[in-house]
């Protein structure tokens, strides 16, 4: 048997590794990476937890340090997380305890999914079941499809000023929780270009918080899901 | 006294003039000026030109748009469906390359001004240029080739080509769209467009990093723009920063004109372009949504106070959401009059 801290030490080096490739924004080398450490006989249950998530929150934080940080590689570090961790899923022997359950959708009238599909693939790493509910979303479905999942967040990505500040958006899905009296249950939590420009956006149009980024949007959305649930 | 075009071309050449020139885009604000539903606006050039001659005439500023909106681009490539909204920009609501066949076997219209798309828009400029008369510079707005799959496909799905590959499609693509953009870039001059505004948020460190921005969005740069002459362009980002690339820019294109992100540090900008080409001060519009008209005010004159030393400045929005309120438009061109004078 190979002792434990030789093992955590051959992980450090995949992890170093990956998370090289990953700030490379080199999808081939990440996912070599992650077949030599199954090959070296890692479980899928290590690869993910050991591997990944912290690979994950390393680059959240190299990210968040670096004024360089770009867009490719917040898109990397989400679409080859995903791809990894819904692969090693597959595998696990048992299913892996979920830490919540968020509902995500673009704003009515808006049909950019680029930011919500990073937001999403942050997520379903960190162990949170993700419900897409797709482009241009009605209020009305974001809060039928909370209820339905029994999500604790609703999760609003809207691009352009008119479906983030509209009345059709986040403000009508509070609206609605308001007037269901459904505001204890559900957080709402916003993102996309017009809350990076105005940082006070998010609280005009009654969301609970948002984030800049989708490394971030992981983050504060844990956080919010712990805040309901302890 | 001298007019809108001449003080742009002052600023351009460094020359002296009274003030710096103040550009305002307004574009969806024009169908209710003209009191119209947006559909109704959009689907005629000559809407789009009085809309654009109302809104300068009552506000004052130096630039007319030929721009209905982005997506126009898709619709003369193929694009069937537009999503309007009253209270704001008109959408993409189809993006027509779906699969690797789609992109390899979708082409580029021998003449692109036979295109209906295109004849309302050659429709506006005409109305556009008798009216103005050559007071006011017209400008249009065209998507680099990096850019452009964007509309045609989706973001998500370009990245995902332009990161991943395959190499050969992501060529094809490309090379499709550098031989659009170039025949574009022909169509306006000769519709008499006076500033092509070229889009181009992949030539931004910040969406690809500077090490693909060298081997990536540069080289695709240099073959939309060869041999075209670059004295009439405008470098913009979408109001992605710019400030990292600027110099290279410079140097392998030979842009001069740069229209930054409210969020590069506009002396960082002047200092590099200098007097080697003209720096534009860009307001943040999506704050001055909740600005009150004091604090829109105190941002103009700090723009101005920072860009017009050593002239080769413009004064400029980003794409004015509709929510902006009115004394806040009319703050911004008060206070760009008053500070931006010479005098
Ligand atoms: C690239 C770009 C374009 C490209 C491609 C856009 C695309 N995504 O398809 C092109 C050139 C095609 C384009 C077109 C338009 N654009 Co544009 N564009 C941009 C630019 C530069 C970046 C947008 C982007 O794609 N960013 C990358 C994505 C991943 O970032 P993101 O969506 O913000 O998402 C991140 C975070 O916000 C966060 N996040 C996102 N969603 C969520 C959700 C939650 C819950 C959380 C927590 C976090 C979160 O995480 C994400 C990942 O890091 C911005 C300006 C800027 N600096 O941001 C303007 C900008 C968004 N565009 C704007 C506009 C107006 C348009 C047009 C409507 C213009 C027009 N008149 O036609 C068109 C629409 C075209 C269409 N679809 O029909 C405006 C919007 C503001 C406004 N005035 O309404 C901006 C802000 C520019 C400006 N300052 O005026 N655009």
């Amino acid at each position: 048997m190979i002792p434990l801290h030789s093992v955590c030490a051959m992980l450090e080096t995949y992890i170093t590794a990956y998370n090289n490739a990953v700030f490379d924004t080199d999808r081939d080398a990440a996912l070599q990476v992650i077949a030599q450490a199954l090959a070296a006989g890692h479980t899928p249950e290590e690869i993910v937890f050991e591997l990944v998530i912290p690979a994950v929150e390393e680059m959240m934080a190299q990210l968040s340090r670096d004024l360089d940080a770009n867009l490719a590689q917040h898109f990397m570090t989400a679409q080859i997380a995903a791809e990894v961790t819904e692969k090693m899923l597959e595998q696990f022997k048992q299913p892996p305890k979920t830490l919540g359950r968020v509902v995500i959708g673009t704003a009515r009238g808006d049909l950019h999914s680029l930011g919500k599909r990073i937001v999403m693939g942050c997520l379903k790493t960190l162990m949170v079941e993700v419900r897409d509910l797709g482009v241009n979303v009605p209020a009305e479905r974001f809060v039928e499809e909370a209820v339905a999942f029994d999500a604790q967040v609703i999760a609003i990505s809207s691009m352009m000023v008119h479906t983030a500040n509209g009345e059709q958006g986040c403000r009508k899905v509070r609206r609605l929780l308001r007037e269901q009296q459904l505001e204890n249950r559900f957080r709402v939590v916003v993102g996309g270009a017009p809350f990076r420009f105005d940082e006070q956006l998010y609280q005009a149009v009654g969301a609970d918080d948002w984030a800049a980024d989708g490394v971030s949007a992981g983050k504060v959305i844990l956080r919010q899901i712990r805040e309901l649930s302890p | 006294m001298m007019t809108s075009m001449e003080i742009v071309r002052a600023a351009l050449q460094g020359n002296p003039a009274p003030r710096i020139p103040i550009f305002c885009n307004l574009l969806d604000q024009g169908a209710p000026e003209l009191g119209m539903s947006q559909a109704e606006y959009y689907a005629r050039g000559e809407h789009v030109a009085c809309g654009q001659l109302a809104l300068r005439t009552r506000y004052g500023y130096d630039n007319l748009w030929s721009l209905f909106y982005v997506g126009r681009e898709a619709e003369l490539l193929g694009c069937q469906e537009i999503l309007f909204a009253e209270d704001g920009t008109p959408n993409v609501a189809d993006y027509f390359l779906r699969t690797a066949k789609d992109i390899e076997s979708f082409t580029i219209p021998e003449d692109i001004t036979r295109h209906p798309v295109w004849q309302e828009s050659a429709r506006c400029l005409q109305v556009l240029r008798q009216e103005s008369k050559g007071r006011f510079p017209i400008c249009a707005y065209l998507t680099a080739s990096t850019t452009l799959p964007a509309l045609l496909m989706g973001m998500d799905k370009w990245l995902e080509l332009a990161l991943s590959g395959p190499d050969h499609l992501r060529a094809q693509l490309l090379g499709k769209c550098s031989e659009f953009f170039r025949k574009q870039v022909a169509a306006y001059r000769e519709a008499g467009a006076d500033l092509l505004l070229y889009s181009s948020p992949f030539g931004s460190s910040s969406f690809v990093g500077m090490r693909r921005f060298r081997a990536f969005s540069l080289p695709w740069m240099q073959r939309d723009l060869t041999g075209l002459g670059v004295e009439d362009l405008i470098y913009y980002c979408g109001t992605a920063p710019i400030n990292p690339v600027i110099g290279e820019v410079m140097q392998h294109l030979g842009l001069r004109v740069f229209y930054p992100s409210p969020k590069d540090d506009l002396a960082v900008t002047k200092a590099l372009v200098a007097g080697n080409g003209l720096t534009c001060g860009v307001i943040d519009d999506i704050s001055m949504i909740s600005w009150t008209p004091e604090q829109t005010r105190a941002e103009v004159e700090r723009l101005c106070h920072i860009g017009m030393p050593g002239e080769h400045f413009l004064l400029g929005t980003a794409v004015m959401p509709m929510a902006v309120p009115e004394a806040n438009i009319q703050a911004y061109m008060e206070a760009a009059f008053t500070f931006g004078s010479y005098r």
